[in-house]
């Protein structure tokens, strides 16, 4: 029988300390380092083509993952109507204008996307924090949020400050000109991040001596990957290639562990211990195949236009990430009639316990 | 009943406030002239803005206040993409224009982070 969440200490890590550091951030800061060594400014053919295949099995299934979450019952779509059917209609009417002005209508669909990428990235890093400062028992305030939001939000728009292209940017077929920012802009946002990081580090060492104990370090973790990943990672273009592959692979341990605490980890299922893989394999299957239909099919589905495929796919991409930023919001928040929250769980809720004393 | 009668004078006044001046300037060219195509995108952003609007009043009393407040900031990100298409030149060509438009957009993010689920449902003042 399923032991009820709460019968034993609650971990801070949903499957073990190891897997968690490594898909939180740790493997991004390792390949960060990895890749700094060989860098040599520029980016390669090989890890352009790499990126490209993990993103058939990292980055499409994460936003399938967001997508098949909303949809995937009427009640949902009932609960956010305009997230769910509204968005979607100004997303088409997005790709429209664009299509049929993709000179100076798509640069700035494309910009939008681009910009609200890292942004979406960041509110990950704090959402992500708050989620293991929680199942740590290390009380995030709003004075501590104010500060860790400070210096995340200013790692971000830093990592455009400090750009030093010259030279407009090509991504996805469309040609994207270069902002220039005043130097005194880039000092202020140091500044800001540094006051940032020092008082949040500071509420971190007053918690310590209260408590008399360390919190678990990756409460620390996605905002230093986040660090990494906009800081020196933006200086190494082969790096930064993999940014939104790292982010897919944080979103995806979290809505993973969220399913299989919805399918399984509730004491009312009654579900053997194989059923965490059958449950993976499905999610990941439906997820992989929802990924290839909207940034493959989809795509093809416009090759009849009179724009080049690349600029079409561009744009039904930015449309679609831009619709998942919104999706985002509010999956988190759909109402469930369970206890508990999956979110809370580790993998010993998910599997059947024996009982004391049993051989 | 009073008070819809009051609003809609309100509204009459100023669009006559407004519109005498307007009309009272030379017109680049004449009306009969096709539109451009930026004023044909922007008569299509006017258009999903109007709709966002006459939504929110055909769905009044039968959706909840959440959903109300998702359609005006779903008409606020249309007039927001539709300022930058029109504008967003400056971006690239005034760095503190270019300051000014990224901290507007990351204004508008974090206004958009509040989209359907900022607020609690049916929330009465």
């Amino acid at each position: 029988m399923l032991q009820p969440p709460g019968h034993h200490r609650r971990s801070p890590y949903f499957v073990s300390g190891w897997l968690d550091f490594a898909v939180i951030g740790g493997l991004s800061i390792v390949v960060f380092l990895l890749l700094r060594l060989i860098s040599n400014g520029g980016t390669r053919p090989e890890v352009v083509q790499a990126v490209a295949v993990t993103s058939i099995f990292v980055n499409y299934p994460h936003f399938s993952a967001t997508v098949y979450r909303l949809y995937q019952n009427l009640d949902n779509v009932r609960q956010f109507p305009v997230t769910a059917i509204g968005v979607p209609l100004l997303m088409i009417a997005g790709v429209a204008a664009s299509l049929w002005q993709p000179e100076w209508v798509a640069p700035y669909f494309v910009t939008l996307f681009l910009i609200w990428s890292p942004y979406h990235y960041s509110g990950q890093t704090i959402g992500i924090t708050m989620l293991y400062a929680r199942r740590s028992g290390f009380v995030v305030g709003p004075r501590q949020r104010i500060a860790l939001s400070t210096f995340v939000y200013s790692t971000f728009i830093l990592s455009f400050v400090s750009s030093r292209n010259d030279q407009p940017i090509i991504r996805y077929g469309v040609s994207i000109p270069v902002i220039h920012f005043p130097a005194w802009f880039g000092a202020i946002l140091i500044a800001t991040m540094c006051v940032g990081a020092t008082v949040f580090l500071w509420f971190v060492f007053i918690w310590c001596r209260s408590q008399r104990s360390v919190p678990p370090l990756i409460i620390l973790l996605p905002a230093v990957a986040q660090f990494v990943w906009f800081m020196p990672g933006r200086q190494t273009a082969m790096f930064y290639e993999f940014v939104p592959l790292f982010h897919s692979l944080q979103y995806l341990y979290i809505a993973w562990a969220m399913q299989i605490g919805l399918r399984l980890g509730q004491p009312a299922h009654g579900k053997a211990a194989g059923s965490v893989w059958q449950e993976t394999f499905r999610w990941g299957v439906r997820n992989y195949i929802g990924g290839m239909l909207l940034f493959i099919a989809l795509p093809w589905l416009l090759c009849w236009i009179d724009v080049p495929l690349l600029t079409s796919a561009g744009i039904i991409i930015a449309a679609v990430n831009i619709h998942h930023f919104f999706v985002d919001g509010v999956i988190w928040k759909l109402r469930d009639a369970r206890e508990t929250s999956p979110l809370m769980m580790s993998s010993v809720d998910w599997t059947p316990q024996r009982a004391p004393g049993m051989a | 009943m009073y008070a819809a009668a009051g609003r809609l004078v309100f509204a009459l006044v100023l669009a006559l406030a407004c519109g005498g001046p307007a009309l009272a300037q030379q017109l680049p060219k004449p009306l009969s002239d096709p539109p451009t195509g930026r004023e044909t995108f922007l008569a299509v952003a006017i258009a999903a803005m109007m709709l966002c609007g006459l939504a929110n009043f055909a769905l009044f009393g039968r959706v909840s206040e959440r959903t109300h407040v998702a359609l005006a900031m779903l008409g606020a990100l249309a007039g927001g993409f539709s300022l930058l298409v029109l504008f967003g030149g400056a971006l690239y060509e005034n760095p503190i224009a270019a300051v000014i438009g990224v901290l507007l957009l990351v204004g508008m993010f974090k206004f958009m982070s509040k989209f359907e689920a900022g607020r609690k449902p049916d929330r009465r003042p």
